[in-house]
């Protein structure tokens, strides 16, 4: 119940501080430029599109968040509720991964692409953006400005992105799955191109362990770094 | 003579932080990544695909010069809105600078770097296709460009939340400088009244009087009501 409340109330948050808003003119500028493109180029751009911005979008706004609450004072008054920093965490990377996954469904269906996989879509989505989400709480600690906090998520972008033209294909390219943003854009270009089941499968598994081990990485983070600043 | 000192403080200040010093470099390595691209992924694609991205160079410029001095201003307004919660801002007022010179310090800063890379972008992404003058007008757009964007984020932002928020809204801005790939007349007409659609007609008819004269009054438009908007609000 105290992890719903804790949902919902980043929720109203986001939906105040428009967030939704913005994913919708952002959504709609999507799908004009989609609908022009042909099948075979939407069969890619599709995908990439859905990965490099729905997706990540809790990367962006987290850093601004989580800066403000603590000028707020939101920080001092959490440590002192029942609210457990887990609780914390997971209502921020829930609530980020909800518009991440309704701007990807409503870029998606509105593009009439056929034979999508909407599970390994929704699946996908909130295993990327949870990732993301809580690479920029991490990312996030020791900064004291906005402009820092985007400055010091370029390296770890870089670190990201780079290793993803992988996929172009080259002798043993498939290691590189190992990069979580590489795992993960496999997953989402399955759910639009097809993948066999074991793929998806070991896919999913791997990502949901990542979450997991950057999610006790970032409670670790946050509480030392954040909270109790050292 | 008081500006003079203030900016030069706030280059200190700059050269002090390395990571606004780094923000100046930022706009180089966009530059020298999308000339890399320029040189190595698009012939790439186009052996793989059979695509040509070549024809669509200047959309490439276009993008490129926006969004380097989109970046800058992004910077500048940020850095106003720190000032703001930190107060600084309000202390910038009651000082011989005022609030017009605290603001044209901050916008003025922006604008000259706006200018330098603009120069530069241009040179190095389109070696001499683009006249002299074009490209300094290019030049002075792009400064308009940024102190627009810094604008738009300072005074439409209450916090650093909402400015995250109006950023991302802005980077959609960047749509209308290739209206004119798209087939919708509506929308080609709608970005008329943008900036961004401007730059890249000026970058295709570089010649043209009227396509100069407009890219010039649309920017001066947004900037003047923005600053007049500025100037209302109680900060």
């Amino acid at each position: 119940m105290r992890m719903l409340n804790a949902v919902w109330a980043d929720m109203h948050f986001q939906m105040k501080q428009g967030f939704f808003l913005v994913y919708v003119i952002i959504t709609i500028m999507y799908l004009i430029i989609l609908s022009f493109l042909p099948k075979d180029i939407l069969s890619i751009a599709l995908p990439l599109i859905v990965f490099s911005d729905p997706s990540v979008l809790g990367l962006f706004f987290i850093g601004g968040i989580i800066m403000l609450e603590k000028v707020q004072g939101v920080l001092m008054v959490m440590v002192v509720s029942p609210l457990r920093t887990i609780e914390y965490i997971l209502s921020k990377v829930i609530s980020l991964a909800f518009i991440s996954v309704l701007a990807a469904f409503v870029i998606t269906y509105f593009s009439h692409y056929e034979s999508v996989n909407w599970i390994l879509l929704f699946l996908a989505t909130i295993l990327t953006s949870g990732i993301f989400t809580m690479s920029g709480i991490m990312i996030n600690a020791g900064c004291q400005t906005v402009n820092q906090y985007m400055l010091k998520t370029i390296p770890y972008m870089l670190l990201f992105v780079l290793p993803c033209f992988s996929l172009i294909g080259f002798p043993y390219s498939e290691l590189f799955t190992i990069v979580p943003s590489v795992a993960a854009l496999r997953l989402m270009l399955g759910a639009y191109m097809g993948i066999v089941w074991y793929e998806a499968f070991g896919l999913v598994i791997y990502l949901s362990a990542m979450n997991y081990l950057f999610l006790r990485w970032t409670m670790h983070v946050f509480e030392k770094k954040i909270v109790y600043q050292d | 003579m008081i500006q003079l000192i203030h900016f030069r403080n706030d280059i200190k200040r700059i050269l002090r932080d390395p990571i606004m010093a780094m923000m100046l470099i930022a706009p180089l390595l966009l530059l020298t990544a999308f000339k890399l691209m320029v040189l190595l992924l698009i012939p790439f694609i186009y052996r793989q695909t059979g695509f040509d991205v070549l024809p669509y160079s200047q959309y490439i410029l276009a993008f490129v010069l926006l969004t380097s001095s989109g970046m800058l201003g992004i910077v500048t307004g940020f850095m106003m809105i720190d000032e703001r919660d930190g107060n600084i801002a309000e202390l910038m007022s009651v000082t011989p600078l005022g609030r017009s010179g605290y603001l044209i310090n901050r916008l003025l800063f922006a604008s000259m770097l706006s200018v330098v890379y603009a120069i530069l972008t241009c040179v190095v992404m389109m070696p001499g296709t683009l006249p002299l003058l074009s490209i300094l007008f290019l030049s002075v757009l792009s400064a308009f460009y940024a102190a627009i964007i810094g604008l738009l984020i300072f005074s439409g932002a209450d916090d650093k939340v909402k400015g995250l928020t109006f950023a991302k809204a802005l980077n959609a801005l960047a749509i209308f400088a290739f209206a004119d790939l798209l087939p919708l007349q509506w929308f080609i007409v709608l970005s008329w009244f943008f900036p961004t659609y401007w730059i890249t007609q000026l970058i295709k008819s570089p010649d043209s009087l009227l396509v100069n004269f407009f890219a010039f009054a649309v920017h001066a438009a947004w900037l003047y009501v923005l600053i007049i908007r500025y100037w209302r609000k109680k900060s």
